[in-house]
């Protein structure tokens, strides 16, 4: 915004004015030389014989460089992730450009945006192989054959226990603790409307306390819960165990502890000073699936099957902090040691979550509004 | 900006116009025609075919109308708290002379281009548990963003006052108070219209900050459309709130712009800066407004250093010494080095198509007719709701048969249709308050219409479409939401980088995306001292100085 530049009697030497066809050409040359430069060969769809496939991800999306390789070498498919946005975004653009896609394949739909994308004819129907393979509960969580659950995990209430010590209080149990006055203004949730894992928890309540969650809310509210407008924001903003914040309960991941683990300082402590409420948890389920009049719809099958095998499903855990769907995988030993495992997560049917957000999100909002 | 959309010296500005200078609406108006109106073309056609019925029907909720209400009122305090802070800033940074004045003009301007989720956090870090919650914590974050727009565009009007208007006034037995309202205050208004009127805008369809800071009561409509677009999939109502938000955004631009043209202004070069008030009290007030304003833009930059810096053990450069390359935790997110290469390519290509469509376009402000809408054409973006842009664009060039794409100019492109009205905004009063009639001495001289052209203007547009493209530099790299809309994963921008690491938990993530932030701010105060120091020499010595 500097306006100060623009002082018109400033530039006094008129001598070294610079003729401005001379930047439209250096502009010409960069637009070039950026266009060059980026290129990959454009929709090299032959069937035999190197091709590209595009993968469109939300943006938390990340995969080792040597399995892209690997992909590579195997199969003579390259990769090109292009980047969704977040989730929901992603899965409206594509709704939006059903049958004349943006990208081949998609990854990173979960199971509270799934219906619509099926609804609008997004995935163009395809059964993996390796669906057998599956841990049991997903083999047939397929959206009629049209998508492939890649990974899972569970949306639950993490506890900074140093603080929770400090303040000589029990860890918290279960979803009904939450509003006993003992956890009065100690919880930091994030807004349904603007976050996953806000919408997630809101979705734990509604499953746990059907028609009486609004009571639920408002006593959450009377018992001081605090809400963020995102994750990043509750938990490095207000949760205590993140980093400034004074709250010592959040709505985040049951990987978030292994994560606070991989992602210390070196050298690592031993053990995460966050802990994982395992009752309320909302299980996220992330599908990929074949785009509907996808350019290369052969190679897009292949990275559906690529996603599902073994050394890609063991990249999950350390590279998204999610669960493999595949059976067997062996887990590293920061997960097995520190992420929690939830017996009876909490899920809503897609339907009924398609048919009711509006709704139960404006009703939030009348809950919380203050 | 739509500030001085008119003119008012009648048909002809430039007496003997070369030819050319009919036809440079060409070029700006192909850019725009191409990248910003086609796509909202393609994407309302999607939407229409998607079923469209009862669009007319969402007017009439009520809800709408609450957010729009809501929205306005905290865009309004936004614009009175930035007003409020920016205003002595200006008067201080813009009219004395003093050690680190300079410093803190380009530091003032750090804020408007950092990442919001930087701003968001830094400020949220800053107040610790005392934070203000939901409206005020946003409407304090906008106005910190802000301040530059305030102190920078009434700065520029300011420096040209020499106070003289105001020690008459005081020798005719007016108070120092009287004299600041009745005197200073009017002389200032076009200005302060014009920067109330972006700031209004920009804090009206903020989108970061609200979803970062917000609570469930503050919300703008931005922050509807994305709600609408990606978690509802409502796309008919969606299109309603982006209606709704461009018809305000145009309005409150109109009306800036008429209050700024109604307004007195007195045009001409700035005058020599004055050194401090000899009274201590005056000095003291100078010198405790600049460290004031350095430190409000500071403490949150401060906190993003210590940040940068610390980890649960203490101090450590442990964050800093992973730029390069990093161990298996952030190696998978693509090395930070690698980002900020990324961002300064775009900043880059920004800053040239930014500032040769810009400043074509407001060349316009300079011919007759109806080229002249170009100027107002070029400052649409800044209503145009992001999320719309961003699946227009999508739909339109992210895709066969036209995939730009691969190309990597998407992002430039965005980049370039957010600066181009702040490019305007810039070039056009430069170009308009230049004296036209430098050129007719030059034609009478004897040169050709283009010599003398570049005579009278030469000077001018050398000045404000370097500052223009390093604004538009600056915008491009503070952007977030196109880049992570329209980017490809494996090349993130720096603040898209940031954003990834601060969507997952752990000390290393806090600290990287800190380093990030202070890097963004390093280069940022470096370009903006750089310009600075290029583009504005004449200033820094003073007749006053030799006498003295």
């Amino acid at each position: 915004m500097n306006l100060i530049w623009v002082m018109p009697a400033e530039g006094r030497n008129p001598m070294r004015a610079r003729p401005l066809f001379l930047m439209a050409g250096s502009a010409a040359a960069a637009l070039l030389l950026v266009a060059c430069g980026g290129s990959t060969p454009p929709e090299a769809s032959a069937p035999d014989g190197p091709s590209t496939v595009r993968l469109l991800a939300h943006d938390s999306f990340v995969i080792s460089e040597d399995l892209i390789a690997a992909l590579k070498e195997e199969t003579g498919i390259s990769l090109e992730i292009v980047s969704g946005s977040d989730a929901g975004t992603m899965v409206a653009g594509a709704v939006l450009a059903a049958g004349n896609p943006t990208a081949d394949v998609m990854f990173g739909i979960d199971n509270t945006l799934l219906s619509r994308a099926l609804d609008a004819d997004v995935f163009e129907p395809y059964s993996s192989p390796e669906l057998s393979s599956l841990v049991p509960a997903l083999q047939e969580d397929t959206g009629d054959g049209r998508v492939t659950p890649i990974d899972y995990g569970d949306v639950c209430v993490n506890i900074h226990d140093p603080a929770l010590a400090d303040a000589g209080v029990p860890r918290p149990a279960t979803l009904d603790d939450l509003i006993d006055p003992t956890y009065r203004d100690m919880l930091v949730v994030q807004d349904p409307a603007t976050s996953s894992p806000g919408l997630a928890f809101l979705l734990a309540t509604i499953a746990r306390y059907g028609d009486g969650w609004p009571e639920y809310w408002a006593a959450l509210r009377e018992n001081g819960v605090t809400v963020s407008g995102s994750w990043t924001d509750a938990y490095y903003g207000e949760f205590s165990g993140g980093g400034e914040g004074t709250r010592p309960l959040v709505v985040s991941y049951a990987t978030s502890p292994p994560a606070e683990i991989v992602y210390a300082e070196d050298p690592k402590p031993d053990a995460p000073s966050t802990s994982v409420m395992t009752d309320g948890c909302y299980r996220q389920v992330e599908y990929a699936g074949v785009l509907a009049g996808a350019a290369n719809p052969e190679g897009a099958r292949i990275v559906v099957d690529w996603l599902l095998s073994e050394p890609v499903q063991a990249d999950v855990p350390l590279s998204m902090f999610v669960f493999p769907a595949r059976s067997g995988v062996e887990l590293p030993p920061v997960f097995t040691d520190f992420a929690a495992t939830v017996d009876e997560p909490l899920a809503l049917p897609a339907e009924e979550v398609a048919a009711n957000l509006s709704t139960w999100l404006a009703e939030w909002g009348t809950v919380m509004g203050r | 900006m739509a500030g001085r959309v008119g003119n008012r010296h009648g048909a002809l500005i430039v007496p003997t116009a070369p030819v050319w200078l009919r036809w440079t609406w060409l070029l700006p108006a192909a850019f725009l025609g191409v990248f910003l109106v086609y796509p909202v073309i393609v994407l309302a056609v999607t939407v229409a075919d998607s079923g469209a019925e009862g669009m007319l029907g969402r007017l009439t909720e009520p809800a709408i109308w609450q957010v729009t209400g809501l929205a306005v009122v905290q865009a309004l305090a936004s614009t009175a708290v930035a007003l409020v802070v920016g205003l002595p800033l200006a008067n201080v940074a813009s009219r004395y002379r003093f050690r680190g004045r300079a410093l803190t003009q380009a530091m003032v301007t750090v804020p408007f281009v950092l990442p919001t989720v930087v701003v968001a956090l830094a400020i949220r870090s800053l107040f610790g548990s005392g934070a203000p919650q939901g409206f005020w914590i946003v409407v304090l974050a906008h106005a910190y963003v802000n301040l530059a727009v305030v102190a920078r565009i009434v700065g520029a009007q300011w420096a040209q006052h020499s106070g003289d208007y105001e020690s008459v006034a005081r020798t005719l037995g007016a108070t120092r108070w009287r004299a600041f309202v009745d005197v200073t205050l009017p002389s200032l208004r076009s200005a302060i219209a014009t920067s109330a009127a972006v700031v209004f805008v920009f804090s009206f369809t903020s989108l970061g900050i609200v979803l970062l800071l917000g609570d469930p009561m503050t919300r703008t409509l931005e922050s509807q459309i994305l709600r609408q677009t990606s978690v509802l999939l409502d796309f008919p109502g969606a299109a309603v709130t982006a209606v709704i938000q461009l018809v305000i955004v145009t309005l409150v631009l109109l009306l800036g712009a008429m209050a700024a043209r109604r307004a007195p202004t007195r045009r001409g070069k700035p005058v020599a800066l004055r050194p401090l008030p000899a009274a201590f009290i005056g000095r003291f007030a100078v010198i405790a407004t600049a460290v004031a304003g350095l430190a409000i833009v500071l403490a949150p930059v401060v906190a993003l250093v210590v940040a940068s810096l610390r980890g649960s053990r203490g101090w450590t450069v442990g964050w800093w010494s992973s730029l390069g390359s990093i161990d298996a935790g952030t190696t998978r997110l693509g090395s930070p080095g690698a980002a900020i290469g990324i961002s300064l390519t775009y900043a880059v290509v920004t800053a040239i198509i930014a500032a040769i469509i810009g400043t074509l376009a407001a060349m316009a402000v300079l011919t007759t007719g109806r080229s002249r809408i170009l100027v107002i054409l070029a400052i649409v973006p800044l209503g145009v709701s992001a999320a719309t842009l961003g699946l227009g664009t999508l739909l339109a060039f992210g895709r066969p048969p036209v995939d730009l794409r691969a190309t990597g100019l998407l992002i430039p492109l965005a980049h370039s249709l957010v600066a181009i009205p702040l490019v305007v905004a810039v070039v056009a009063p430069g170009l308009r308050s230049t004296d036209a009639r430098l050129a007719a001495v030059a034609a009478t001289l004897g040169a050709r219409p283009s010599r003398a052209f570049w005579t009278a203007y030469g000077p001018v547009l050398r000045i404000v479409v370097v500052a223009s493209a390093a604004l538009a530099g600056a915008v491009s790299l503070g952007e977030f939401g196109a880049a992570a809309f329209l980017g490809r994963a494996t090349s993130p921008t720096v603040p898209v980088q940031i954003v990834r690491l601060l969507s997952r938990p752990g000390e290393q993530s806090l600290g990287v995306a800190a380093v990030l932030a202070v890097v963004l701010v390093v280069i940022t105060l470096v370009v903006v001292l750089l310009v600075d120091r290029w583009g504005a020499p004449a200033r820094r010595t003073t007749r006053q100085e030799a006498i003295a």
